[in-house]
């Protein structure tokens, strides 16, 4: 830099010498030599030939920003919840064996009518289909399985009205392990055409509603939350209004429910990791028969989730895991005999610090299950107020306090050093019921079928919104950062997201749940992946005057001199164009 | 008489070196290790990884530890292992820094320095013999901590040096197939071709019968291309995955992707910049590095040796990863101007700061580094002190070129106190 300036500097004109004393006659330099200004010119030439064939084009290069072109528009009406309306058309299919078949029609008939005059809350409402064929009481479990192969609607409930003569009132039966709900009625009661309201109608649509009143809440209240986030130019439509309306109605205990489910149950994720610990205090027990109790108890339960999330489990023992030195240690109640824990203490009964619970392992939240075999001199340990021995931390994990047997065959009881398979069980199903709590499921009814496809309309709801949502904020984002790049990575995520969205509402409008949550999910990922597409964010915080900051510190000092050394140049071929023209 | 002389200076040098390598034998390798001295693509050290790969018959660029011209590697795979036999390999150095100082004798006994083609110095009758340069050269601290610490370094300095001594001596074929040599090792010194061509050109036009300027110049691009061609061509076949080859070498100078402290300018620079704006940067410098050679070469066009050397001293301040080697490479030619230095002005200025820095560097580096009780600013602001003391001398013996070209051109103010106003 510095023999750069010196290059104009010690061979132009202010180059004064004069003699060392004053007082002689003031001597001009002795004036240029014509070769010593086209030097002069050649010189400042290389520099801005330099500059300008070299250094703008790979300004341009290296600067530009790459912004592809994202469907805006079409973003932010998914957004704000104008494509698509998520409905929730609800099969449910009637099997009347001993009904002829317009008794039967009759009585669906009215039985839909009194449901749609209860139902408050339209997108969610059941529609109840007399099952076509008679042999369809055979063959029922099979069609369950592969209910999302074909295009037909997911069948949410099976109701079968059976007569049982000894009844004076219809009663009603939900099965535990699959989706149907038995009705016996007493034959008397059949509706005779005539009548518009029969009882037993009236009945099953009860029992319908009962059934549905949670998964109906959730659902609402999701839509509501939704609407309350969403932008509020959008109109208050009929449709706005109403989840809203359906929330008012709802019984304190049933929004009770809804809250704590809301407040345990992890966030939504496509992979959730499950980490299974064992701690002990002492040196046993040191094995288990965790892979038996695994298969044996959770991955029934981790099959049926397969639609709604992916799952890894992850195991370990330590030995030796101490409380930690702040948390309150058990207190002896001589009553019972055994080691209490008071329930305020339980929030510190994880030793956070010490014990190694890693917070994620891979990518996606960690579900801990934490099996704690309190020390011989210590057992049995349970919760003071409630004597149980395992709770759940909300959106955490949960633990388990297992007090074995202690043997004292070598004089001091000690524990087992090996917990079997049959010793783990009331654990494992501890375990897997937390699980069920964490991951969101409802509450009720109690047919675990039912409430996974409760769960999978909810998740579906869920990720629908959150990925319209996002859509929306990534084109709020990129219209309100006009300097940020958007790699074509991202305009192809948006598409794909835009496109399995599109399908997940047609899904839904059709009423094929489990297809919708699998485009829901692939349109929930790519639209986070490319929300938080790292080239683009890099830049957000970097607003235009920044690049002063950037650019003056090294190119103004090298850039001065070049520019006053051109100016001066152009000054002096100006000065000897206007005084040839003057001449001549 | 005079081989004698030489012979003695030659004989010292090496037995100096030897004699530092026998009695302490860790000093090679403490210095192999100084970031002044070893650079990502200097280092002895990534040499020998990059050997022991190529001996196996993996590729040497495996790893992306070896950033260097694969040439190196038949060569130094003759040598016995530097860690079994270090003498050898230390004799071999030495003996690369006796044939560098050979080529500094032919340079300044051509008296190019003084009188060119166009231009003879006033002060001509201060100056050097070649020997007592080459001395210089060879017990200056820089060149003896660089032949120890192995540094590959001194083979682009040999191509340099080569190319300068053939250029002066008319020699202009060898001239450039020695730039080509010094360019295939590191892409700088192609940077030097332009004031090397005019050097030849002036040595060829002052035979008779000299060719056009343009068919000239246009002809000596060419063998300078088949050198370098040819030099990649066995490349080629040492390496079996060429693109590898070229990203490893000259991807790796050119996007400077290691940011290993060294003595240079570039490293705490892009440790610093925006992510964003790290390529336009990248451009800006290298074109900061290359904007010289145009100015300085029409500027003093009538000693293109001249432009040779201060490039040289540029580089030295202002290339990706400098070293001390290219400081010694540059203190080497600085006493060829031994007639500039009455007019030279901040020469206790220049000399104070360097070897400020180079006391306080290695000692700031250690803070930083190994006690912990300093940060990166420390060795930053040294290497600032360093570059500053070079540019300081750099700008000073310009101005004293451009001021005797001044009182050369202006007989009538020869003497007098110039002022700048």
């Amino acid at each position: 830099m510095t023999g750069k300036n010196e290059d104009p500097g010690s061979s132009s004109t202010p180059t004064d010498t004069t003699m060392s004393s004053k007082s002689s006659v003031q001597r001009l330099p002795p004036p240029e030599k014509p070769e010593a200004v086209w030097t002069r010119f050649k010189i400042i030439a290389a520099f801005w030939a330099v500059i300008v064939f070299l250094g703008f084009p790979i300004w341009w290069k290296t600067t530009s920003i790459y912004r592809a072109r994202l469907p805006v528009q079409e973003m932010v009406e998914w957004a704000d919840g104008k494509t698509c309306r998520p409905v929730f058309p609800l099969e449910i299919r009637f099997e009347t064996p001993s009904l002829p078949d317009s008794e039967a029609q009759h009585l669906l008939r009215t039985t839909q009518h009194t449901l749609d005059d209860l139902n408050e809350f339209s997108a969610h409402h059941l529609r109840l289909k007399l099952s076509e064929d008679t042999l369809a009481a055979n063959n029922r479990d099979e069609r369950q399985l592969h209910i999302t192969t074909d295009g037909k609607a997911d069948t949410a409930l099976i109701v079968r009205l059976l007569p049982q003569d000894d009844l004076t009132s219809p009663r009603s039966e939900l099965h535990l392990d699959t989706t149907q709900l038995d009705v016996y009625y007493p034959p008397s009661q059949i509706p005779p055409p005539s009548s518009s309201n029969p009882p037993l109608s009236a009945y099953i649509a009860g029992e319908l509603q009962q059934l549905f009143t949670e998964e109906k809440a959730i659902i609402a209240q999701i839509l509501s939350d939704n609407n309350a986030m969403g932008s509020t130019n959008t109109p208050a439509s009929s449709n706005n209004q109403q989840p809203s309306r359906m929330l008012n109605s709802i019984s304190p205990q049933l929004a009770e429910t809804i809250s704590r489910r809301l407040r345990r149950s992890m966030k939504y994720a496509d992979t959730y990791h499950l980490a299974f610990s064992l701690f002990a205090p002492g040196s046993s027990p040191s094995s288990w028969d965790i892979q038996p109790a695994v298969d044996e108890y959770i991955a029934p339960l981790l099959h049926a989730f397969a639609p709604i999330s992916n799952f890894t489990v992850d195991t370990q023992v330590q030995l030796y895991a101490t409380f930690s030195p702040t948390a309150p240690p058990p207190e002896y109640d001589e009553s019972q005999a055994t080691w209490t824990l008071k329930q305020e203490d339980l929030s510190a009964f994880i030793n956070a610090a010490e014990w190694p619970l890693s917070p994620s392992i891979g990518n996606g939240p960690t579900i801990n299950f934490i099996l704690y075999v309190p020390a011989p001199s210590q057992s049995p340990m349970v919760v003071k107020e409630s004597s149980a021995t395992s709770w759940i931390i909300p959106q955490w994990g949960g633990v388990f306090i297992l007090n074995p047997p202690l043997s004292t065959a070598t004089g001091a009881p000690s524990n087992p050093t090996h917990l079997s398979q049959a010793s783990l069980g009331p654990a494992f199903l501890t375990f897997s019921h937390q699980l069920l709590t964490l991951l969101g499921a409802p509450a009720t009814p109690t047919s675990l079928p039912f409430r996974l496809q409760t769960l999978i309309r909810i998740r579906a709801a869920d990720l629908l919104l959150s990925a319209s949502s996002t859509m929306g904020s990534l084109a709020r984002l990129t219209e309100s950062l006009p300097s940020i790049p958007i790699p074509a990575a991202v305009a192809t995520s948006v598409s794909t997201t835009l496109s399995h969205l599109a399908s997940a509402c047609v899904h839904l409008r059709e009423g094929r749940f489990q297809a919708a949550l699998a485009s829901a999910r692939v349109a929930e990922t790519e639209a986070e992946r490319s929300f938080f597409e790292k080239s683009m964010v890099g830049q957000v915080y970097f607003p235009d005057e920044h690049k002063v900051a950037v650019y003056l510190p090294l190119l103004g000092p090298v850039g001065v001199p070049l520019i006053v050394g051109l100016l001066r140049e152009i000054k002096r071929i100006v000065a000897s164009w206007k005084a040839r023209r003057a001449g001549s | 008489m005079a081989v004698d002389r030489k012979a003695a200076v030659f004989l010292a040098a090496h037995a100096l070196r030897l004699l530092l390598a026998l009695f302490f034998p860790s000093l090679p390798n403490l210095l192999t290790g100084r970031v002044e001295v070893s650079t990502p693509i200097t280092s002895f050290k990534r040499l020998q990884e990059g050997l022991y790969l190529y001996q196996r018959n993996v590729s040497p660029y495996d790893g992306g530890v070896y950033h260097q011209a694969p040439i190196l590697l038949p060569l130094f795979s003759l040598l016995p292992n530097a860690n079994m036999s270090p003498l050898i390999t230390a004799i071999f150095f030495s003996l690369v820094d006796l044939v560098n100082a050979d080529a500094l004798i032919t340079i300044a006994d051509s008296g190019q320095a003084v009188s060119g083609r166009f231009y003879t110095a006033l002060r001509k009758h201060i100056r050097w013999d070649g020997l007592s340069i080459a001395a210089w050269f060879l017990f200056n601290p820089f060149t003896i901590a660089t032949c120890l610490g192995r540094s590959t370094a001194v083979f682009t300095t040999t191509g340099i040096l080569y190319a300068m001594s053939n250029a002066v001596s008319g020699n202009s074929l060898n001239a450039m197939l020695a730039l080509g040599f010094a360019s295939y090792l590191s892409i700088y010194p192609a940077l030097l071709f332009i004031p090397l061509v005019l050097l030849c050109y002036d040595q060829r036009a002052q035979k008779p019968t000299p060719p056009g300027m343009a068919s000239f110049a246009i002809k000596h691009f060419m063998i300078f291309l088949f050198s370098i061609a040819g030099l990649l061509g066995v490349s080629s076949l040492i390496v079996d995955d060429f693109p590898q080859f070229v990203s490893a070498t000259y991807g790796f100078q050119l996007l400077v992707p290691d940011l290993t402290p060294n003595v240079g300018l570039w490293w705490y620079f892009f440790i610093e910049i925006f992510d964003s704006f790290r390529e336009f940067f990248l451009g800006v410098f290298w074109l900061h590095l290359a904007a010289y050679v145009g100015g300085m070469t029409v500027r003093i066009r009538r000693q293109p040796l001249f432009v040779l050397t201060s490039l040289l001293g540029i580089f030295a301040i202002f290339k990706p990863y400098p070293s001390i080697s290219d400081a010694s490479l540059y203190f080497a030619l600085l006493p060829l101007y031994r007639h500039l230095f009455p007019l030279m002005r901040y020469t206790f200025f220049a000399i104070s700061a360097i070897l400020y820095a180079t006391l306080l560097g290695p000692a700031f580096y250690y803070l930083w580094i190994y006690a912990g009780s300093g940060n990166a600013n420390f060795f930053y602001a040294i290497t600032l002190v360093w570059s500053l003391g070079l540019s300081i001398l750099l700008a000073d013996i310009i101005f004293a070129a451009l001021r005797d070209e001044w009182e050369y051109d202006n007989p009538e103010i020869r003497g007098k106190d110039v002022r700048q106003v």
